[in-house]
Formats: C-alpha cells, structure tokens, sequence
C-alpha cells in the first residue's frame, strides 16, 4: 500500500509541477477574503462575551433547541407581552418602528423594555439592510469539519439576526439567504482580535466586559475555550487568576480591554462575584461597572434585589453606593449569633408602638435619613418585602 | 466564480460516472498538492443508477431524506441547507464530498413536471453553497431528461464523454445542440462546452483510430477535444474495489490520461480565477 501511494504522488507530483510553472505560490491564497456565505451556514459565536440575545434564548439556540427563526419568533413573543402590558399591542413587528407622522412616540417618558429596544434595533437595522443593502460584512473563522460547513462569527452577531429577521418576520424580502462575510483564517483568530473588536465598537456592558476579562485571562493560562455555550462559572474560573502570573501577555491583554489600566481591568473582572440572576439583568439593562461595584460588597443572596431596584429606581452610583453600605452594616449587625440585630428590634419597636406616626411623617424622615426620594423608596419597598416576609414567618 | 463541471451524454456507457469520480477525485488531490487554500471539491450524482455514488461512498441506497431527491423536493428557501445537510463523505479523499443520487429520483421527475421552476431545483441551491469548493462535479444520466437539464442548469462547463464509434460521434451533435440549446433557450450564458473528452480509444482497433483522426481534423469539434482516455481494464478493476483510477494503478495509461486532463482544467480554472 505505502507503495501504490507513492505511485499516486509521483503521478500527481508530475501533474502539479507541470501547473506550478516555477511559482509555488500560484494556489496558494491566505488572505482575509470577503465571500457570500449562505446565512444557515454561519453560527454566532456561543462565548462570546457580548450576548444579543436574552439569556434563556441565548442558551436554547446554542444548545440546538431552537432555530434561528425559532429564537426570534421567542424573542418576538417576550416583546409583545411586554408590550400588551404596556398597552402598546402589535401584530407586524414593523410596528415597533417610530411612525415618522407620529412623534409621540417618541416623547421622553415613553420607556422601552431591554427586549423592546433590542427587536426595536434588530428591525431597524433588518429594514436598512432591505432598502440600501448591507454595507459591512460579518467577521466570521472557518470553523468547517469534514463535509459540516460552518463558519463562526467573530463580529455582527447583530447584524446575523437582522439578516435572518429580515428573512423569516419582515415582509419584502428578495434576497437570495446569503450574508456578506470576510472570512478570518482559523490561524488569525483569537480571543484578542475578537476582544479588540469588541471592546473598539461602543455598547459592550460592563458584564460582557467582565466576560472578555475572563476570556482573555483563560486563554493566556491556556485554559480550554469550549465550542459550546458556557455558564457564569465558566467565566467566574478567571477571578482566581491574574495577569501577575503572566506578566508577558500583560499589555496584549490591557490593549485587547481598549487600553484599560490594571486596576481597571481587576474592577471589571471583579464583576463576575455578581449572582446569576444580577449578572443576567446588569448586562441585559447594560448597567455601568460603577453602579454595580457597591453590589459586590453585599451577600450574593440580595445582589438580584439591589439590581433590580437599581433599574426600578434609576439609582446613580452614588445613591447605590449608600444603599449598598448601609445594607453592609446591616448585614454585619445581624451576623452576631443568636442576637436580634438593633434595626430589628427598632422595627419591632415601631410595631408596638400605641400610636403609629403618620405617613406623611414616614416620608419626610424617610427623605431626612437618606437625602433623597428614590432611595426613600427603595427604601420603603426594602421595609414592605421585610413585613412581608416577617409575616409570612408568622404563618408558618 | 467556482466552475462546475457537468459531463453529459446522452449515450449510456461512455465513461460518464467514471470520468466525473475520477475529474472529481484529481481535482481535489491536485489543488491540495499544488497548496491551494480550498481544495474541496463536490461530485453531485443526479444518475438515478448512482454508480458515482456507490463507488466513491460505498454505498447506493440514499433515499427520501438525504439524497438530491430531498434537495429536489425540499421548500425553495430551505433547498440550499437541506443541500448542505445531504452532502456525504466519500471514501477516497477528505475533500472529496458527495451529494448522492438515490433510485427515487426516477420518480423525482414525474414528481416535479409541471411544479414551476422545476430544472432550477438543482442550480438555484447549488449557486448558494458552491463557493464552499474549489469546484463541483456533476455525473449525468443518459438522456435528455428534465434531470440533466438541471445539471446542465447548474453548470459552468459541460464535458462531453465520447466513445471513439461511428454512432456515439453522430450523437455528439445532438449533444452539442442541447448543451447549446440550454445555454441559448435557457439563458444560462454562463455555460460553455469545456470539451470533447475521448474515452475507451483502442489504438488497436482500426474504426477507433480512424474516428479519432476524423475528429481531430474537424475544424470545430477537434479544437474541443480536451483529453484522450484508452481503453483499460485497470478502470473496471478500480469500480470493482471502490477505487479511483489513481488509487488503484497510478501507473495504468487511463491514470496519466486523467491526470493530464485534471492538470489541463486545474490550469484553465487558476487562469480564470487570476
């Protein structure tokens, strides 16, 4: 057999000498080209750190439980919920559009929810990509197997589900289902051409930040990045290591963060302490990484409860960060064992009182303790979840 | 633009299926040593015979669901995944893929008569996906059928596989005619005839020799001889074993007849693409 093979070799051997004519390079061609590719054939990169998707969506789609036009249509369906809720019904999705006759909606106290603005901008982008054509192709890496072809986004995730909007939900579609690509040899691609792109384009929240951290200093520990959708403890491995370690990769990676100092870097990647719940919410409101600092302090238990009152709120970093210290001497008061903290004893004080103060009374020492209305009513609703929960203590 | 080769002729016997696995298989092993970036190369089977498809996967019984016949019958936009979806590896080379023939597409005719836009059902998924490859080989069946429209449709170039015999050279007008009537009827511009391809040549037997002179000195169709193939029995030898030519004997005349022509159309494809 190792005979007949060279055999073939020579035969083909004399063929391809023949073609070269003196210039090896004649076939060769390494360069970043741009290809239309069919859109079923390109997939979004599932560890990306900066996620288009909801969550839940984000985690269906890359673990192949639903198509690309089945995690809009559930996008979709979020959006109108919320928008019926809101009491702003639609059927076409092409409803979501400000009506250019109609400037109330675009008066200032109209709020979208995150999914609304995302479909909102999705649509945006699908509709000008239908009218003018799509002017920047996607970044993607060949990362075909065998006769399996498919090609990985590195940048355009968003522009991917405009293409496919446009597609499956947006009337007036007369493309032929192929997306404009530059296609990244696999040996150019890496987590620090992808953070570079990622951290030049403006938008990426302060948790994907904190994702691209963690990318960065997985890869250069030489730690495995997984082909498939990963959960927060993947990325929470990096707050165990540091750029000390490596001290070769430490201006690549700074660079590939858009420059951020180390200090800076460390603040970001320290986000990661976030629970779940308040790391899905902080990303998916984009809140800053100032806002969310304070929260680390805190027990993971209240993290979800504080971002979302953060959100209800609008709360600015200074108002979260008096809140959050507050909610920490709170937290150390009730950490003496088998002794009632003193603000439950003053609570319990209040309940016994013979005769309540008055509300109006409430508010105004409410607004006197803590400077400020919002964080009066974050605190107010602190106290109701409190009685509730105390009361549901009772019961049981 | 990937070229894609269709060989075509309405005689049955002519080396169709052999020529188009073995142009297939020296494309690739080719390109891949000349160090082209892609050497990929897709040989589409629309013979309901599936002999290219037996031979270069080991097997011929593709069906309903992951054949040409599902490309065929799939929904208009969903045609070029399913055509991603469908496509096999061949046994000879990694980079040789396969989109197999299944016997069901006898009937995909009869299916499909009538259905608006019917010979497009080949082409219009193809376009999508073949610059995947470097290029794409189509084996025929033999006749005019609505199957080989669709190759013809889907195709940049049409070899035409003759048997140097007083009948098989008659019928090559004809074929010329349809592959002209295609480009022409059809408005497929892009279609050219690439060449005459010679196959089974007995150099021993006079009528062989004779015809092969004849056409040589035509003024048209001895200009679109693109390659000379002898008469081997090493070819049916390397069908019995599953084998391309230049696995089985590197070394036979039929071997270096198809490596010469592979190196021709590798040439006329760089000189195209630069």
């Amino acid at each position: 057999m190792p005979k007949q093979s060279t055999r073939i070799d020579d035969l083909l051997a004399s063929v391809t000498a023949d073609l070269l004519d003196g210039d090896p390079q004649r076939f060769q061609d390494n360069s970043i080209r741009v290809e239309r590719i069919l859109l079923e054939l390109v997939r979004p990169d599932p560890v990306q750190p900066r996620r288009v998707l909801p969550e839940r969506i984000h985690f269906a789609f890359h673990q192949n439980r639903l198509t690309p036009t089945q995690a809009l249509r559930e996008l979709v369906q979020i959006v109108q919920v919320a928008a019926r809720q809101r009491g702003r019904p639609f059927s076409s999705v092409l409803e979501l559009l400000p009506r250019s006759d109609d400037d109330s909606e675009e008066t200032p106290d109209v709020q979208l929810s995150p999914e609304e603005q995302l479909l909102r901008d999705l649509i945006n982008l699908a509709v000008t990509i239908r009218d003018d054509g799509q002017v920047n192709p996607l970044s993607v890496v060949d990362v075909s197997q065998g006769v399996t072809r498919l090609y990985r986004i590195e940048t355009g995730e968003r522009r991917y589900w405009a293409n496919w909007l446009l597609r499956d939900f947006i009337p007036g579609y007369d493309g032929d289902g192929m997306i404009p690509c530059i296609v990244v040899p696999s040996e150019r691609s890496s987590v620090f051409r992808q953070a570079k792109e990622n951290t030049a384009r403006a938008g990426l929240s302060a948790i994907a930040m904190a994702r691209q951290a963690a990318l960065l200093l997985l890869a250069i520990h030489d730690y495995e990045i997984p082909d498939g959708p990963v959960s927060n403890d993947f990325y929470r491995q990096a707050l165990e290591l540091d750029l000390r370690g490596k001290r070769e990769y430490t201006d690549v990676v700074l660079a590939a963060m858009g420059g951020v100092g180390k200090m800076r870097f460390s603040q970001i990647k320290s986000l990661l302490r976030l629970s779940d719940e308040a790391l899905e919410l902080a990303d998916r409101h984009n809140l800053d990484e100032r806002k969310l600092r304070p929260v680390l302090l805190l027990d993971p238990g209240v993290h979800a409860e504080i971002i979302r009152q953060i959100i209800d709120f609008k709360l600015t970093s200074k108002q979260v960060q008096e809140l959050c210290e507050a909610d920490e001497t709170d937290q150390q008061e009730s950490e003496e064992p088998n002794d009632i903290p003193t603000s439950a004893l003053r609570i319990a004080k209040v309940a016994q009182a013979a005769t309540a103060p008055s509300p109006h009374d409430v508010a105004r020492a409410l607004i006197k303790r803590t400077g400020d209305v919002d964080l009066a009513r974050v605190r107010l609703r602190a106290i109701q979840k409190l009685l509730a929960d105390a009361e549901q203590y009772l019961t049981e | 633009m990937t070229r894609v080769f269709v060989l075509t002729n309405h005689k049955g016997g002519v080396g169709k299926s052999t020529s188009a696995t073995n142009i297939a298989f020296g494309l690739t092993a080719v390109l891949r040593r000349a160090g082209a970036s892609n050497s990929r190369v897709l040989l589409v089977d629309t013979d309901s015979q599936g002999h290219a498809t037996l031979v270069t996967t080991g097997r011929n019984n593709y069906g309903a669901d992951d054949s040409l016949y599902t490309v065929l019958m799939a929904d208009r936009q969903a045609a070029p995944q399913v055509l991603a979806n469908c496509i096999v590896p061949s046994t000879w080379d990694e980079n040789l893929h396969v989109l197999p023939a299944s016997p069901m597409l006898e009937g995909a005719e009869r299916e499909l008569i009538g259905v608006a836009g019917a010979p497009y059902r080949l082409a219009d998924p193809l376009s999508r996906i073949a610059n995947q490859y470097a290029a794409v080989v189509i084996d025929t069946r033999p006749s005019f059928s609505l199957m080989t429209e669709m190759g013809l449709l889907a195709a940049t170039d049409a070899i035409v596989p003759v048997e140097p015999r007083y009948l098989e050279t008659v019928g090559l007008m004809s074929v010329i005619n349809k592959i002209n009537e295609v480009r022409e009827g059809w408005r497929h511009p892009n279609l050219r005839i690439s060449g005459i391809l010679i196959t089974k040549l007995d150099m021993r037997v006079r009528g062989h020799k004779h015809l092969l002179e004849e056409l040589q000195s035509h003024s048209i169709l001895g200009k679109l001889i693109c390659g000379v193939i002898p008469a081997n029995e090493a070819v049916s030898y390397a069908h019995h074993n599953h084998q391309s030519i230049f696995a089985y004997d590197p070394q036979c005349p039929a071997s270096k007849a198809y490596a010469q022509l592979v190196g021709q159309l590798v040439r006329q494809m760089a000189k195209a693409g630069a």
